[in-house]
């Protein structure tokens, strides 16, 4: 059983997810061969995402932080960092080698703080991920990891879809504390299966459609902290780590999926102490 | 009272655990012939007639006088049937180097053309040698290598050799290669995409 809102629930032993490998690094090799493949590999994705614009790799603007080896393929937390506010644009994630590489676009609106960004994802085999950021004077930059997970795209949720789909769009916000003049952090846990559409129903082996949050905005009052773009790669029940400037007005979190869902909710902020 | 309950319940777990072997991540019993239920599920620690080995075994066997065949049977990636159009779909297949990928070959059922053209692809990879090596594999808690591999044995293969861990055993100390499929494999395909 996979829970469902809860924020630092282990899922190692959740039951089908194919986590760790079970063979020690005994023999590592010279992996230039395999190296030169993903480095391939990503010019590729790059190419078809961002066309021929050059992409200057970073270690200021953007870092990506992932564990080396995920516990659970299908829910592999990513922290994405970009302290200097006033020059981010947007984010791109990007897992080479999931089938859908393209995980999720963060574009940021005037209430945005960027220092901290995490979510969850799914990861299908060993990969290179990048953090690709857009300034706002329209230059590329990357930060990249390698990550040991696999079959994360296709690991059932472990109970019916009807069961993963109880109380689709209910949301949850929760707050760290508010000073006066600093950006709050919150968190925001959707209820969602976000199917990846590559997930066999264990019982009638059917495909379970694909059913993913495409679209989230988030605001404080009328300003824009972020709108996401998401696909099949973001985990289940999606948990956003965020931080936003507060202007006493409540958060409101408008999203939609792929299949025409869609749910707004609003969080009032609480007041800020001292 | 409650010891009797607690008693029928662990009954009732057992009998389900012997109703699921695929549930259990120890003693997974082989079944008598292929195994029908989902592909992806916990796997017997044997397959009579055939060696099951590790990744350091492969490696052994790579580096030695008699090169085995690398059979992987991995399903292709799914694309979802609703995946927006125009949205970046680029599946990618690592594996061992020098592997020959015949997806979803330990399907069961297969379909008789299908089963034969396996036995055909194999008998041409061996150059009809039956006491060739050959090494067959998927991922990790995958039945498709272990129905595969079976198939090799009731054939009369006599060093058919079983890799559990498959891909997820292999990559993490060893170079993989993204592996394209086999193109006789691909070309009779039926339209199962």
């Amino acid at each position: 059983m996979r829970p469902t809102l809860a924020l630092t629930v282990s899922l190692a032993l959740s039951s089908f997810a194919v986590c760790a490998p079970l063979v020690p690094a005994a023999y590592a090799a010279g992996a230039s061969d395999t190296d030169q493949e993903r480095a391939a590999r990503w010019q590729e994705i790059a190419k078809s995402i961002f066309g021929d614009r050059k992409i200057e790799p970073t270690d200021t603007l953007v870092t990506l932080d992932t564990p080396k080896r995920a516990e659970d393929a299908a829910l592999v937390p990513i922290t994405l960092s970009m302290p200097e506010r006033d020059k981010i644009k947007s984010v791109s994630l990007v897992i080479d080698d999931n089938p859908a590489p393209y995980a999720a676009k963060f574009e940021f609106g005037p209430a945005a703080d960027t220092r901290e960004l995490k979510l969850r994802v799914r990861v299908n085999n060993y990969t290179d991920m990048h953090a690709v950021v857009e300034t706002t004077d329209g230059k590329l930059y990357e930060a990249k990891q390698f990550v040991k997970a696999s079959g994360g795209c296709s690991a059932p949720m472990g109970m019916s879809d009807e069961e993963a789909m109880k109380g689709m769009g209910d949301m949850r916000m929760k707050f760290a504390d508010a000073h006066p003049d600093k950006p709050v952090a919150a968190t925001l846990m959707i209820r969602h299966p976000n199917f990846s559409g590559m997930q066999m129903n264990q019982v009638t082996r059917e495909y379970t459609p694909a059913r993913y949050i495409d679209k989230l905005t988030v605001s404080a009052g009328d300003q824009t902290v972020f709108t996401m773009t998401g696909d099949i790669s973001i985990a289940s029940n999606p948990v956003i780590n965020f931080s936003f400037k507060p202007d006493g007005k409540p958060i409101q979190v408008a999203a939609s999926d792929n299949q025409g869902g869609r749910w707004t909710h609003s969080f009032p902020v609480p007041s800020q102490t001292n | 009272m409650i010891l009797l309950r607690g008693t029928a319940v662990i009954a009732a777990a057992l009998c389900l655990a012997a109703a699921e072997p695929a549930d259990s991540p120890t003693n997974v019993p082989e079944p008598p012939g292929l195994y029908a239920g989902p592909q992806r599920g916990y796997t017997p620690p044997t397959l009579r007639g055939a060696k099951v080995i590790d990744g350091a075994a492969v490696a052994a066997l790579l580096d030695g006088p008699d090169k085995p065949v690398l059979i992987d049977v991995a399903m292709r990636e799914r694309k979802p049937a609703n995946f927006p159009e125009g949205r970046l779909w680029l599946p990618v297949h690592p594996s061992i180097p020098g592997a020959v990928w015949l997806p979803n070959a330990g399907a069961v059922p297969l379909p008789p053309e299908r089963e034969a053209l396996f036995f055909q692809r194999v008998a041409d990879l061996t150059g009809g040698d039956r006491a060739k090596p050959v090494v067959v594999f998927c991922h990790v808690e995958c039945w498709g290598s272990w129905n595969a591999a079976k198939r090799l044995v009731e054939k009369g293969y006599t060093a058919v050799h079983w890799f559990p861990q498959g891909v997820e055993g292999w990559q993490d100390g060893h170079e993989t290669r993204n592996l394209t499929e086999d193109a006789a494999w691909k070309a009779a395909a039926p339209a199962e995409r």
